[in-house]
Formats: structure tokens, sequence, C-alpha cells
């Protein structure tokens, strides 16, 4: 009990200072690129649940940031309908979609299941092009209005820190919740062994339409806050390179790792911003980091047996000091 | 209007197919989803590009391609993938895509992200045959690839490095056992699939009039992944016949229903047909690793 409530207190201390960001930050540019980290950080922690928990690889993720994205900036610049309801019609619109493509996927294994998640992601790309009546094209949406919640508008960058800062939190622990459940523990039970899964009394395809329809629900929220916070939506949000991309951000930080999600996300989109030369190669430092995590630390820096425990000894240096108290 | 969509599906098939092959070959061995494989023969693609536009002889250019695609996925294979070959699936996955990326960011340092002119020296001219009308440059290609694709299938039906093939394929520990040297075989087949990848991507670009990064990726890697899943993992039978299919379901799609939405339709009909017959049109014989 006493461990529990001292890993409370660190997280508690870690948002605490998290939340002077904005009095410190010297710019709109910097607070910009903290506020992208929160929104990706919410992306990332639905891509975990789906590939670091589920063990589904999934790589057609951003259609739902892209559906999500879309949803409310229909429903808000056609139906002008309030934000809040457009916001959380977006989550569920994206739960009900990613419930019909965890049907498709209900018996499909590995392989057949990453090619469905693609074809899926690029058959959005094409609509969302095309169906120039509702989405504009490929000039997309302008003109979206910024969250407002009863009565308050997050105009500015640093209003807008704390919608997304609080949005994180509420995911974060509404995830943490989860993986904790006994539907959290089916998941993680279906990616070890599906076959020992079904054996012991868990339904594997019910399991897998399960999580698929409650990680598109957090991604089409965040792509959702995404869409109203840059005001501007366009279907190249929605890319299959930008999918890998993403997908990248929980295999950095370690699958099956929360605060690895959040980590992977902030070295993911603040080091390309830090210098240009980098920037030019991100793609070939990001590529190298992969292929070395997989030879030599599989589970990402926060993971389970990854480069936190083995190299720095993260977790061991906080029980070391539990201990002693 | 027909038989020109009929040889266009058959030509882009035929490039599809040559790509597949050594997809496939991978594929069936050693369950990997190669992600690399796309942008590993755009390497020597360009590196093809580059010798012509110094004005080499062509045959020394496809030549000096196809050995860069050669080493460069033997050394690939060697550092990426032989390591992790018996960890969990999602590893190899990953490890595959980051090997993507830095072929990626390569080809965008050295020869920029711009879409050249690529010109073989084979000039396409519009036949007319009775009623028909239809371009000379796609039955080069069917002829081009077709070839290849006897020259692989005899590779593997009767030289004693085929049939190496095909026992790993079946099973590594007992191949191991009767003597087949199990790393040479996977390196050498992960060598003939780049080789195979750079001849296909060649044929793209002459097919398309120009070379860009998204040969490696889009038009490489998803379309052997694809046409593997369509005709079956690891046949090569499958591999041509499922490449064709895709062929002609993009030609035809493409022609009668809409052009705008043609990836669309031929996702949608594709996830159908999965759904319907998960193993694809020929599986090969193998029974399922636990």
């Amino acid at each position: 009990m006493i461990n529990k409530n001292k890993k409370i207190n660190y997280g508690l201390i870690f948002v605490v200072i998290t939340m002077f960001i904005p009095f410190i930050a010297k710019d709109e540019y910097q607070l910009r690129v903290i506020n992208m980290v929160l929104l990706y950080s919410i992306v990332a922690l639905s891509i975990n649940l789906i590939v670091g928990f589920a063990g589904q690889f999934d790589m057609g993720r951003t259609a739902f940031v892209g559906i999500g994205g879309y949803w409310s900036a229909i429903m808000m610049l056609r139906f002008h309908l309030p934000f809040i309801v457009a916001f959380i019609s977006a989550g569920f619109f994206c739960a009900f979609v990613g419930f019909v493509l965890g049907t498709l996927c209900r018996r499909s294994t590995f392989d057949y299941l990453t090619l469905i998640t693609i074809g899926f992601n690029i058959i959005c790309i094409q609509i969302f092009l095309n169906w120039d009546s509702v989405t504009n094209g490929a000039m997309g949406l302008r003109l979206i209005p910024s969250p407002i919640l009863f009565g308050f508008k997050f105009d500015t960058n640093f209003k807008l820190f704390y919608f997304a800062f609080f949005l994180l939190i509420i995911c974060y622990i509404v995830i943490k919740r989860i993986t904790k459940s006994k539907i959290g523990r089916a998941f993680e039970a279906i990616r070890d062994d599906p076959i020992a899964a079904s054996y012991s009394g868990i339904n594997v395809a019910n399991t897998k339409v399960i999580v698929f329809s409650v990680a598109s629900f957090f991604t089409g929220i965040a792509g959702s806050a995404m869409v109203h916070y840059s005001n501007y939506v366009s279907p190249y949000i929605a890319t299959l390179y930008e999918s890998i991309y993403q997908l990248q951000m929980p295999i950095l930080g370690g699958l099956g790792s929360l605060p690895g999600s959040i980590l992977g996300s902030a070295i993911l989109v603040i080091a390309p911003e830090i210098s240009r030369t980098f920037y030019e190669y991100r793609q070939m430092f990001v590529g190298f980091l992969m292929v070395a995590m997989m030879l030599w630390a599989p589970s990402g820096i926060l993971g389970r047996d990854g480069i936190g425990e083995k190299v720095i000894g993260i977790r061991n240096l906080i029980l070391v000091k539990k201990d002693k108290k | 209007m027909l038989f020109q969509y009929l040889i266009n599906g058959l030509s882009i098939g035929s490039i599809y197919a040559l790509i597949s092959i050594g997809y496939n070959i991978v594929y069936g061995i050693l369950e990997l989803l190669n992600f690399a494989h796309g942008d590993v023969y755009a390497v020597g693609c360009f590196v093809t590009f580059t010798l012509i536009v110094m004005k080499q002889n062509i045959f020394l250019a496809i030549i000096c391609g196809m050995l860069v695609g050669y080493i460069l996925n033997t050394i690939v294979e060697r550092f990426a993938y032989r390591p992790i070959r018996f960890s969990a699936r999602l590893a190899p996955c990953i490890s595959a895509v980051g090997v993507a990326y830095i072929m990626r960011n390569a080809i965008v340092k050295i020869w920029g992200p711009e879409t050249y002119n690529f010109n073989l020296g084979i000039r396409g001219t519009q036949v007319e045959f009775g009623n028909f009308v239809f371009g000379t440059l796609q039955i080069y290609i069917l002829i081009i690839a077709a070839s290849f694709m006897l020259l692989i299938s005899f590779l593997i039906k009767r030289t004693k490095l085929g049939q190496s093939i095909i026992a790993i394929s079946q099973s590594i520990p007992t191949s191991a056992l009767m003597g087949v040297p199990v790393n040479r075989t996977i390196s050498m087949v992960y060598g003939i699939g780049g080789t195979l990848g750079v001849i296909g991507g060649i044929l793209l670009c002459t097919y398309y009039q120009s070379i860009f990064i998204g040969i490696g990726f889009m038009l490489g890697t998803i379309k052997a992944w694809m046409s593997s899943v369509l005709g079956g993992i690891g046949s090569l039978k499958g591999a041509v016949i499922g490449a064709l299919t895709l062929g002609l379901t993009e030609s035809f799609v493409g022609g009668y229903i809409s052009t705008s939405y043609r990836d669309a339709f031929v996702w949608g009909f594709f996830m159908i047909f999965i759904l319907i017959k998960p193993k694809g049109l020929f599986p090969a014989q193998i029974s399922e690793k636990v």
C-alpha cells in the first residue's frame, strides 16, 4: 500500500511541475510545441493501448485522428453545434467506426489485421480528398472555432495549454484504470498468447473488438482536439506516413508503458524542432533508433526491462529509496 | 478500351509480380513483414537512374542497380533481421520499419524528394490491331517481366538453392539438420528478392516514365504485400497470380468505376476478399507454426 501511495505522489509532483510550464516558456512558439506534445501524447496513449497492451499491430491509427477531426469540424461548421457536443460526439463516432473495423478484424490474425488497418487508412484518405461537398477536398476546412467550454473560450496558446493538459490527464487516468481492470488484463493476455487466453475463458475476438472501440474513442478525441487547436483540418493529417510516425512514439517510449508514450511523443515532437540539421536527418535517426532498440531493448525506454531499467535503473533507484525509508 | 485496360492491367500486374516474388518468399520462410523491401530496392533504382543520367551503358546501369539491391538487402538481413529472427512477431516488423526509414532518408538526402524523368530508351507507340488500340511499352514490360518470372521459377523448381529454399520454408530446424546452410540461403533469398525488386522497380519507373521516392513504399511494399496475401503467403504461383489479379483490378476499377476513388475501391474489394478467403487463392502447403 505504501508503495502505491508513493507512486501517486510522484505522478502528482510531475503534474504540478508541468502546470507551471506556460509561465516558464519564453514565447508562443515554445508553447505551441509543448501543446503539440500534449495532444500527440493522447494519440500515443491510444496506440499504446492497441499495440502495446493488446498486441495488435495497427498501422492505420491516423485514420481515426482524421475521422475525429473532420467529424467535429463538420459538426461545428455546418451544423453549428456547440463545441462540447461536437467534441464528445467525435469520440463516440470514432468508437463506432473502431467497433466496425474491429468487427471486420475479429478473426484476423497478425498480418491480415495490419493490412486491413492500412487499407482502412488509405480508404479514409481517399474519402477525405475526394468528397468535396463535405470535406472541401485537398484544401481542407478552415476557420474551425477554438474550444469553448461553459462560455470560456480557449483561444490563446496559454489557455489551450491547460485545455490539452487536463484532457491528457483525464485520458491518462481513464486509460490507466482500463489497463488495471479485468478487461485490461484480458488485453495483455491476448497479446502474450491468444491460444492460452482463449483457454482461460477470454473471448479473444470480442476483446479485440473492445480494444479497437476503446482506443478509437481516445484517438478520435485527440484528433478533434488537434483540429480545434490548429483551427484547420486537411487530409494530410491522416496520411500513412503520419501513421507510422505516430506509431513510433509509443514504441520509442516503451510498449505497454503509459508514461513511456508521453515521453516518446515528447522526444519525437520536440527533437526535430530543436535543430534544423536534426530535422533533416529525423527519419534516419528514428530508423536507427528503432532497429537498435529492437535488437537490444525491445521494450523501449520505460517499458518492462527497457533501457530505463537496464541502463539507468530508474525503477531500482526509486525502489531502493523506498526501502531505506 | 477493354483490351487496353486488359493490357495495362497485365503489364502493371506483372511488375507487381516481380516485386512480390522476392517479398513473398521471405514472407513464407520467416513470416516477416518486410516493410523495408520497397525502400531498399528504391535505392538500387536510383543508382541505375544516376548511371543512366551519367550516360553510361544501360545494361551496365541496370546490372549495377541489381548488384546494389542484392548487397544492400543482404546487409540489412545480416544486421537488422538475423539477430531477432526468432523473437516475437512485432520486433522484426518494427526493425524493418526502421530500416525503411533509414533508406528513405538516405534517398532524400542523396537524390532529393523531387520527381525525375526516367527513360530507359524504350519508347512506347500506339499500335492499331484491327479494332484494338494498345501501347507497345506495356507489351515490352509484360515480356520482360514474364521472362524474369520464368527464370526465377526455374531457379526455385530445378536448382539446389531453390530446393533448399523450399526446405527452409517448411522447417528451419529440420533443414539445418539435413545440412542445408540456413543462414546463407536466407541471406541469398533476401538478395534475390532485392534484385528482383530492382528489376521490378525499374520497369515500374519505365511504366510511369518517372522516378520518385514513392516507388518504394506505396507502389512497392504495399502492393507486394497485398498480392502476397491475395495469392497465398509463401507460394510462388500465388505471388504471381495475386499480383496479376491486383493489377487487373486496379486497371478495371480505374477504367470503369472511378479514377479518384480507385485505391479505396481496390482496398475495399481486397478487404472483402481476405475476409472471405483469409488464406489467399493458392496457400502454400505449410501448417501454421505455433
